[in-house]
């Protein structure tokens, strides 16, 4: 779970006094301020889109609408290919039930819609994970699904590595039953400490 | 992704840019950068922006609680930036103030331009924070954010994985690699540094 840091942890306890309250108070306004978050790759790059004036160069406007909806027919394109392609691999997912996950303390805007399917012969249970808004991951680092029983983590849904505006995924957990839910956690390599980003 | 600009205001000349000195550092105030940017200078114009993309980003999310809209609401914010920098008055005030605004005002247009219906006030006292709380929330977390953006990064990291990561100190020397005193010792610095950037951006530039 993700906690608020100790500041005496954090400095230790040889800081004269006054310095100490200075510090308390930055420390004060890290844990109001939140995290930052994390840029979109289109605002990340700024040398690709910043760093000279010529991108800020108009298209005529005639051109701009022709540019527009070219791209709408490659975005339509691009859609309907992703459609019949998925049909086609038997991608199909029917869902039986599903249920709001909602962002924690560790990513606030970060909410998703998990859904099951019926168990398999094997006892398996598909689920399919639509996460929006997570945030980008450090490297050495991924997200982890896990099932919970009675708010107690009791199987590993599987992982996943992917931030942004939404990401879609499969997962699969051992059929179980009782009351039920799931959260998803970041989880650095090498380190025990988890953070949950999500949780129903 | 194409920035969108209204055509009424027409970009700098090139030839404008190129007669500005090549002065545009990470040691210019805010404020300095703003007027370099009124004469066209693309370097200052940069600094600001890796100075200011993740809390505008940050302030746009926070208001408008989508990213998509957040992304947009801050590419016309930097817009804006460039086409009104020579409107800034540095007598006036700090440029991270006048930053804000722009915006706080780029984010507000956005945030009309979505139709959604009328809500009905509650009968009920809400515990929400209400507009000047959020305010607050706004302005603090903005001059925190802008003041990471100016700690080294073997600094920003013991910060951003201690405050926002659920890492212990000893679990951030585990991550990184390096001793649980080093850890410390950076801590101590990055919060110190940013105390001294954020008593930078409260007083005069």
């Amino acid at each position: 779970m993700n906690r608020e840091p100790d500041f005496r942890e954090l400095v230790g306890d040889d800081v004269e006094a006054e310095e100490r309250e200075r510090l308390e108070r930055v420390h004060e306004l890290l844990v109001a301020a939140g995290p930052p978050p994390e840029l979109p790759p289109s605002l990340a790059d700024p040398d690709a889109e910043y760093s000279e004036p010529q991108p800020y160069e108009f298209l005529p406007r005639r051109r701009a609408g022709a540019m527009l909806a070219l791209a709408a027919a490659i975005a339509l394109i691009a859609f309907l290919g992703g459609f019949v392609a998925g049909h086609r691999n038997g991608a199909q997912f029917n869902s039986l039930g599903s249920a709001a996950m909602h962002g924690t303390k560790a990513a606030p805007s970060a909410s998703a819609t998990i859904s099951w399917e019926e168990r398999d012969a094997s006892g398996n249970w598909p689920l399919k994970l639509v996460a929006r808004n997570l945030p980008a991951l450090p490297r050495n680092a991924h997200y982890e699904m896990y099932l919970t029983r009675e708010g107690k983590r009791i199987a590993s849904c599987g992982s996943f590595a992917s931030g942004g505006r939404t990401v879609t995924v499969r997962l699969n957990a051992p059929y179980t039953t009782g009351r039920l839910g799931w959260v998803v956690t970041r989880e650095v390599r090498g380190s025990p400490a988890q953070a949950v980003v999500l949780t129903t | 992704m194409e920035l969108v600009i209204d055509s009424g205001a027409r970009l700098p000349a090139p030839a404008a840019r190129a007669s500005m000195r090549s002065v545009a550092s990470n040691d210019l105030s805010d404020g300095e950068l703003i007027c370099l940017t009124a004469e066209g200078d693309g370097d200052a114009f940069e600094i600001l922006y890796r100075r200011y993309a993740r809390p505008m980003f940050g302030l746009a999310l926070r208001r408008l609680g989508d990213r998509g809209r957040a992304e947009d609401a801050v590419q016309e914010t930097f817009a804006s930036i460039w086409r009104a920098a020579g409107s800034y008055r540095p007598e006036r005030g700090p440029g991270g103030p006048w930053l804000y605004a722009v915006a706080r005002n780029a984010i507000i247009d956005r945030s009309r331009a979505r139709n959604e219906p009328a809500v009905e006030a509650p009968d009920t006292e809400s515990n929400d924070p209400g507009p000047p709380e959020l305010a607050e929330r706004d302005w603090v977390a903005w001059r925190v954010h802008r003041a990471l953006e100016e700690l080294p990064e073997s600094q920003r990291n013991v910060i951003e994985l201690a405050y926002w990561s659920g890492l212990s100190q000893s679990e951030v020397a585990t991550y990184l690699g390096i001793p649980l005193g080093t850890v410390k010792t950076r801590t101590r610095a990055a919060l110190a540094r940013l105390g001294d950037v954020l008593d930078d951006l409260e007083g005069s530039e």
